[in-house]
């Protein structure tokens, strides 16, 4: 196993045993994860998966497409959002944004400035995924983490 | 108003995403508004407007894997319903198309379709030109059009597209596709293509490619006394294509081979013609793109079927500057010296657009 796959593993593994721990335990540091309901039957995404449904091109699970929410509760996710998830500057992406829409029909993933309206839509919808701020969703036992994007 | 029954029967296919508790959708606007003058001028005609200004629209409705799909071209000479398409996305891999759509056998539509604001140059190779402004290949096809894009050798991406539908007639004014909004039998018969092309990533525009078609060309609306008197045209398309992008440079090259056999009462020789095109772009400072392109052709003016559209320019030169501003608009100014079958001009134009999302 590669070495950077080796810590990406241990780095998911040391996220879920500190989600796993009492209530007590402060949130850690900034790290940014991908997460979809508990009800969910996504269990994990590989980069490229997470990149191709940010863009707007289709990705199923389990025969269910998948539904991207980008969070834009916080500005400071924006550049994280390029950097480690579509891997891309904002003008090559809203470009691919309009190719997508003019090519096929493709949708944007929906944007959602509140982060409450943002977790609601988690809990209800199984198919949805979105990235957050792991001290927001810490001690939700609705939202669960099925992967590490970013941390400091 | 008529309105096919194709498009009824996709608006009725359509039904379920009506039911949906998440329906979602989207919405695109491109405008653009073009002044162009012609001079140094021998031929008599040509397909230019000089002013012309265009609204087009799309708009897109998704459940589940169900899509409505469609672009609706308003200008202030005309208003069409450019594609009207149902999809249904049978996997990540592929999208199955019931509708009106752009043939995959042309290269640069099947990139930028309308969408005036995402085509750097303001004009497009006369062999990718629409019907309606003097194009010699069918462009619209009302049937199937099946998408699919499958991983190859680890990184690699083969993109396939296969189409059929009832193919554009041609007429004393040109090549009319079937029109859905308002349908005018008698009407053509099937055309088929077929497009692959090799990309280095799922997310590359660098690849290359191949394209085929065959198409039926029924004749309507020619006098009895016309010369030639034109029966039906049956038409084979050969292409192969080359795009390489990066940060700084766009180089796009295509060249297609017919065969183009009219069925008239009067015998006649039949020729082949090639016709290619490459295109550099690149991206300046003060986002400035600087673009050239060059068309040419061999068989041409020997071909009896290009004869019946003279406007048909068998060589061009076009060079041109863009200037991306503000949010998601541009200026462009752009010159051509066009040798066309009836004659030779030069043409200027310059052209704002811009898209709304």
């Amino acid at each position: 196993m590669e070495l950077g796959a080796a810590l990406a593993m241990l780095r998911t593994l040391l996220v879920a045993v500190l989600l796993s721990l009492p209530a007590a335990v402060s949130a850690g540091p900034q790290t940014v994860v991908l997460v979809v309901g508990a009800d969910s039957h996504v269990r994990d995404l590989d980069p490229i998966a997470i990149r191709k449904l940010f863009l707007g091109l289709p990705v199923f699970v389990q025969g269910a497409l998948l539904h991207p929410l980008r969070n834009r509760s916080d500005p400071q996710l924006d550049p994280i959002f390029f950097q480690q998830i579509v891997a891309m500057s904002q003008e090559a992406y809203d470009r691919q944004i309009l190719i997508g829409v003019n090519r096929q029909g493709w949708l944007r993933p929906q944007e959602v400035t509140d982060r409450k309206r943002l977790l609601e839509l988690l809990y209800s919808d199984p198919d949805a995924v979105s990235f957050v701020w792991l001290r927001d969703v810490a001690h939700d036992a609705r939202i669960r983490v099925i992967r590490v994007l970013w941390d400091e | 108003m008529r309105v096919s029954r194709l498009v009824m029967i996709l608006s009725l296919l359509a039904s379920p995403l009506a039911q949906a508790e998440r329906l979602q959708g989207e919405f695109l606007l491109f405008s653009s508004a073009e002044a162009a003058g012609t001079f140094d001028r021998t031929a008599p005609v040509t397909s230019i407007q000089d002013e012309v200004l265009k609204a087009d629209m799309l708009f897109s409705l998704q459940r589940g894997p169900l899509k409505l799909f469609g672009e609706y071209l308003v200008t202030d000479h005309e208003a069409d319903l450019e594609r009207f398409q149902l999809g249904w996305q049978m996997s990540e891999n592929t999208l199955v198309w019931l509708g009106r759509f752009h043939q995959p056998g042309s290269v640069w539509n099947h990139e930028h379709h309308h969408g005036q604001y995402l085509q750097t140059s303001i004009t497009r190779p006369a062999i990718e030109e629409w019907e309606d402004l003097g194009g010699v290949l069918p462009q619209h096809f009302s049937g199937v059009l099946v998408e699919s894009s499958r991983p190859l050798l680890s990184t690699w991406r083969l993109r396939t597209a296969l189409g059929t539908g009832v193919a554009p007639v041609i007429t004393p004014r040109g090549l009319e596709p079937y029109d859905l909004v308002h349908p005018n039998p008698p009407h053509g018969e099937l055309g088929f293509q077929a497009r692959a092309a090799l990309y280095s990533s799922e997310f590359s525009e660098s690849g290359a490619g191949l394209l085929l078609a065959y198409n039926d060309l029924n004749a309507v609306g020619w006098p009895a006394n016309a010369t030639p008197n034109i029966d039906r045209v049956d038409m084979t398309l050969y292409g192969l294509f080359g795009t390489y992008v990066d940060v700084n440079w766009k180089i796009a090259a295509s060249v297609y081979y017919a065969q183009a056999n009219l069925h008239t009462a009067t015998p006649g020789v039949d020729h082949s013609f090639v016709v290619g095109y490459v295109q550099v772009e690149r991206r300046l400072r003060h986002e400035l793109t600087a673009f050239a392109r060059l068309e040419d052709s061999s068989g041409a003016a020997e071909s009896r079927y290009l004869k019946l559209i003279p406007t048909f320019a068998r060589a061009r030169y076009v060079t041109g500057l863009r200037w991306d501003f503000a949010h998601y608009q541009a200026l462009t100014l752009q010159a051509t010296d066009n040798l066309a079958l009836n004659g030779h001009f030069k043409d200027i134009r310059i052209q704002w657009s811009s898209a709304l999302l």
